[in-house]
């Protein structure tokens, strides 16, 4: 029976459920040290002596950026195509200034956790307090600059009947996973092994190649049970290369395990951005152009993808509409704030909430119904280029946008008391993309090891993995295991983030189960001198001799197989719908119901997919209901904990009902796209089209008490 | 300080300062890494484990506290060599993606459900409400919930 599209529950669960998998502080390496920050208490000052305490009980080593001299570089950044950015990498420890509450500006080293902390407190730094940039509206540094046009723009809007302006802004958030950041490095003959909880091994190499200034062929990263990341786990941070230099000079194991108030000042935080958006129309309401100019928070250094989101964000500025021109203009602004990267979605959820606001309020201007004006415009023709340049390989958006309409069930009223409003959401996201690869071997006793690039984080990769490459070779699920995550074994890939894997590294995984198939067939032929064929586990003569795979593997030991998968951009899309209830005299926001109907491309787990789209609508909410990373006029974050920072709990959450619409994507062998983002993406435009719904006229999220009701009366 | 205790059913010794975390001792100590520390500030849920068969959070105890107590954690859930009814209907459900929330949530729902047997889909979501999970939305976990309730009711 075939296994993809099979709702399989996990077959990684019972090491979790019993309490027996490994998270990054489990790990107690023997002999190991541990590691503490001094981090700054202002957004921006100057940093003259740091002063050790001479002696403390159980202090091991000071690190400073003095003492790390020559030995560290800075992290370092990527750079998208088209997009300019200022030579601003984030330092390993502060040397001579900080800029950001909670930056690192010295490592403590002890015998034990709690002995580090009671030396950190020794500490001295002299601080000459600067002023902070809190505003990125205000004039500043630009630390990332992209513009793109295609298309007459001048003329679209210069013929235009319409031309509708708005402004819309997202807050920051912060990823929150419940398992904060971390690292154990250890040094031995030479090579740096270092255990990072981080969301895939070879960014991590890469990162600590480039700040130990070492090559990448002496370093192993093995990645543990990760307990979430969310896209803000991407690589090795500061603090690991600070942890690594640590061991390396101490000749022990040294240990960091970030606490949740660490997580909160410094890991890097998500979203931030806000835009002007003018759509021009033609008097039937066709859509022409669309012009954006988006400003991004970006926070106060580049870190390896800063540059990322607003270069995305950009990028899908033209969403699911049929337009003859489009220009945009990204500019991240510095400000004294921790710095932003991918956080789930990464500039999708931005673009589309830019966008989709945009509409709505079009079709308030233009008086037509905002699901018709939506259809007017919809791409129906793949693939579709738009004046971007992204193309957009499949999908069926009226599809969508029918389902989602279908499983909501709109309703709008209003008796003075309660509004009730109805909002839909539509958004396309890039998936995919580049390369990953997968190598697959015969074991003996006849099983398949496969070894992936990318590498979970509460995903579901083994089992999802398993479903592809067992039905590729005809086996049983159990007939397949696989490794991930570790440098040392995996074979060359970049990363899991942007809802990639399954369409990149499951390619790559298909594609080695078929190759691995194709040797067995070569090798059972030389042992039974005769044409086989393929018969699940085993190998068929055409007289009727068989071999298993077991016997195989004896005859014939590494038999192997690998595969590199490489894809242009694949795109995944959906429609969503929401319908809210506001009580007026309170400004209290309810979400009704929710729709999410996703196009993924082939679905190969719905259970497991579900489960990203569920996750993803419940961050969205959260976006909507609660969750704004804010920072007083000092720079100091003002929501650094969960109680401050409020995550939804399970009394929260709307009834949410699901689908998939699966258009398989023609760019690789199993057809699918990407479901890790969709959820984030559709749900925060959904939930505040259907505010504008209620009230008659937009608000950006979170739509709080304090805010509709000030929304209410303005 | 000298504390003996009884963890999953077995005495235990220890040396602790005064200090010492409930969590960071029950981690670091005891070695029983199932239970998972998430903001050490008692909002999370995921250091939930139980004292004397009522769920506490463990990051805002002392270990001192726990001195001459029973104390439960996620590794003592199962019996007789097979998985709780509640592990079961979590892999079932879907109730977890991380994992890094889930011993807490256990630890939670296990005397929720000795002492509510039949419970409403609402009043599962309240009891649920100070535990957080970031990865799964909740439905799988409301859903195992009412599964392995009914599976405790029946067997």
């Amino acid at each position: 029976m075939t296994l993809v599209g099979r709702a399989l529950p996990r077959r990684e669960d019972a090491l979790v459920l019993e309490g027996r998998a490994r998270y990054l502080d489990d790990i107690d390496p023997t002999g190991g040290a541990h590691a503490t920050f001094v981090r700054s208490p202002f957004a921006h000052a100057r940093v003259g002596a740091v002063v050790a305490p001479g002696d403390a009980p159980g202090l091991v080593a000071v690190l400073t950026a003095e003492s790390l001299r020559g030995r560290v570089r800075p992290l370092p950044f990527q750079v998208p195509d088209g997009v300019t950015a200022a030579d601003e990498p984030h330092p390993i420890l502060a040397d001579g200034e900080v800029r950001y509450a909670g930056q690192p500006v010295a490592a403590l080293i002890a015998e034990s956790r709690p002995l580090a902390e009671d030396a950190a407190e020794l500490v001295e730094v002299d601080y000459e307090p600067l002023e902070p940039v809190v505003d990125a509206r205000a004039p500043g540094v630009d630390l990332v600059e992209f513009r793109r046009s295609g298309g007459d723009v001048e003329r679209a809007f210069a013929s235009a009947a319409h031309v509708v302006r708005g402004t819309y802004a997202m807050p920051r958030l912060v990823a929150a996973p419940m398992e904060p950041r971390g690292a154990i490095a250890s040094e031995e003959d030479g090579l740096l092994t270092v255990w990072c909880s981080t969301q895939d091994s070879h960014r991590a190499v890469a990162h600590l190649a480039h700040s130990l200034d070492r090559p990448p062929e002496s370093i192993r990263v093995i990645v543990p049970q990760v307990g979430g990341a969310f896209g803000s786990k991407g690589g090795a941070p500061a603090e690991a290369v600070a942890v690594a230099a640590a061991a390396i000079e101490l000749g022990r194991p040294v240990k960091w395990a970030e606490d949740r108030l660490e997580n909160f000042l410094a890991a890097y935080q998500g979203r931030g951005m806000e835009a002007d958006v003018e759509l021009a129309f033609d008097g039937d309401g066709r859509m022409l152009a669309v012009r954006a100019r988006i400003r991004a928070d970006v926070g106060a250094y580049l870190l390896q993808a800063t540059a990322v989101p607003p270069h995305t964000a950009g990028m899908l500025m033209c969403g699911c509409y049929r337009l003859d021109a489009a220009e945009v203009e990204v500019v991240g602004r510095r400000t004294n704030r921790v710095p932003t990267g991918p956080y789930r979605g990464a500039g999708r959820p931005e673009a589309a909430y830019f966008m989709e606001r945009a509409v709505d309020d079009a079709a308030r201007e233009l008086g037509i119904d905002p699901v018709e004006l939506r259809r007017r415009n919809l791409i129906a023709e793949f693939p579709h280029t738009t004046p971007l340049g992204f193309t957009y390989d499949s999908g069926d958006f009226a599809r969508c946008l029918d389902r989602a309409l279908e499983l909501v069930r709109p309703e709008r009223s209003d008796d003075g008391e309660r509004a009730v409003g109805t909002g839909v959401g539509l958004y396309v996201e890039r998936a995919g993309g580049r390369f990953e690869s997968a190598v697959a071997a015969l074991q003996p006793g006849g099983r398949v090891l496969v070894r992936g690039s990318t590498s979970p984080h509460g995903q579901g990769h083994d089992t999802t993995f398993a479903q592809v490459a067992a039905d590729r070779l005809g086996l049983e699920i159990a007939d397949v295991a696989f490794e991930f995550g570790d440098s040392a074994v995996v074979p060359p890939g970049i990363g899991t983030f942007g809802s990639r894997s399954v369409a990149v590294g499951g390619a790559a995984v298909a594609e080695a189960s078929d190759r691995l198939r194709e040797a067995c067939l070569a090798a059972a032929a030389r042992v039974l001198g005769a044409e086989v064929s393929w018969d699940g586990g085993a190998l068929v003569a055409a007289d009727g001799r068989r071999l298993t795979l077991a016997e195989l593997a004896e005859a014939e030991p590494g038999i192997g197989a690998e595969a590199r998968f490489d894809s242009d951009l694949v795109f995944a899309s959906g429609a969503y719908a929401a319908v809210v209830e506001i009580e007026r005299a309170a400004g209290r926001m309810r979400v009704l119901r929710l729709a999410a109907v996703d196009d993924a491309g082939t679905i190969i787990n719905p259970l497991l997919a579900e489960g990203q789209v569920l996750g993803g609508v419940a961050q969205g909410l959260g976006e909507c209901l609660s969750e704004a990373a804010t920072f007083d006029d000092e720079g100091q974050p003002t929501a650094a904990n969960f109680a401050d920072y409020s995550l939804l709990t399970a009394a929260e959450l709307p009834p949410i009902e699901t689908a998939f619409v699966e258009s398989a994507s023609p760019l690789n062998p199993l057809g699918a796209k990407g479901i890790g983002e969709g959820g984030a993406i559709g749900t925060p435009p959904a939930v505040a089209n259907a505010v504008a719904d209620a009230l008659g006229h937009g608000v950006d999220p979170p739509f709080t008490e304090d805010r509709l009701w000030r929304a209410m009366r303005t | 300080m000298r504390i003996s205790l009884e963890i999953n059913g077995e005495p235990h010794e220890g040396e602790v300062e005064p200090r010492t975390l409930l969590s960071d001792f029950i981690r670091h100590q005891a070695g029983l890494t199932g239970t998972k520390v998430g903001c050490e500030h008692g909002v999370c849920g995921a250091c939930t484990v139980q004292l004397d068969g009522q769920p506490v959070r463990s990051c805002l105890m002392l270990a001192v506290q726990a001195r001459g107590r029973s104390l439960r954690t996620v590794e003592g859930l199962a019996r007789d060599g097979g998985q709780h009814p509640l592990q079961r209907a979590f892999h079932e459900r879907h109730a977890l993606q991380c994992g890094f929330c889930t011993a807490g949530f256990l630890m939670t729902l296990e005397p929720f459900l000795r002492e509510h047997p039949d419970p409403s889909e609402e009043e599962i979501r309240e009891a649920l409400a100070g535990n957080l999970c970031r990865c799964t939305g909740y439905r799988g976990i409301v859903e195992a919930a009412g599964q392995a309730a009914r599976e405790m009711r029946d067997g």
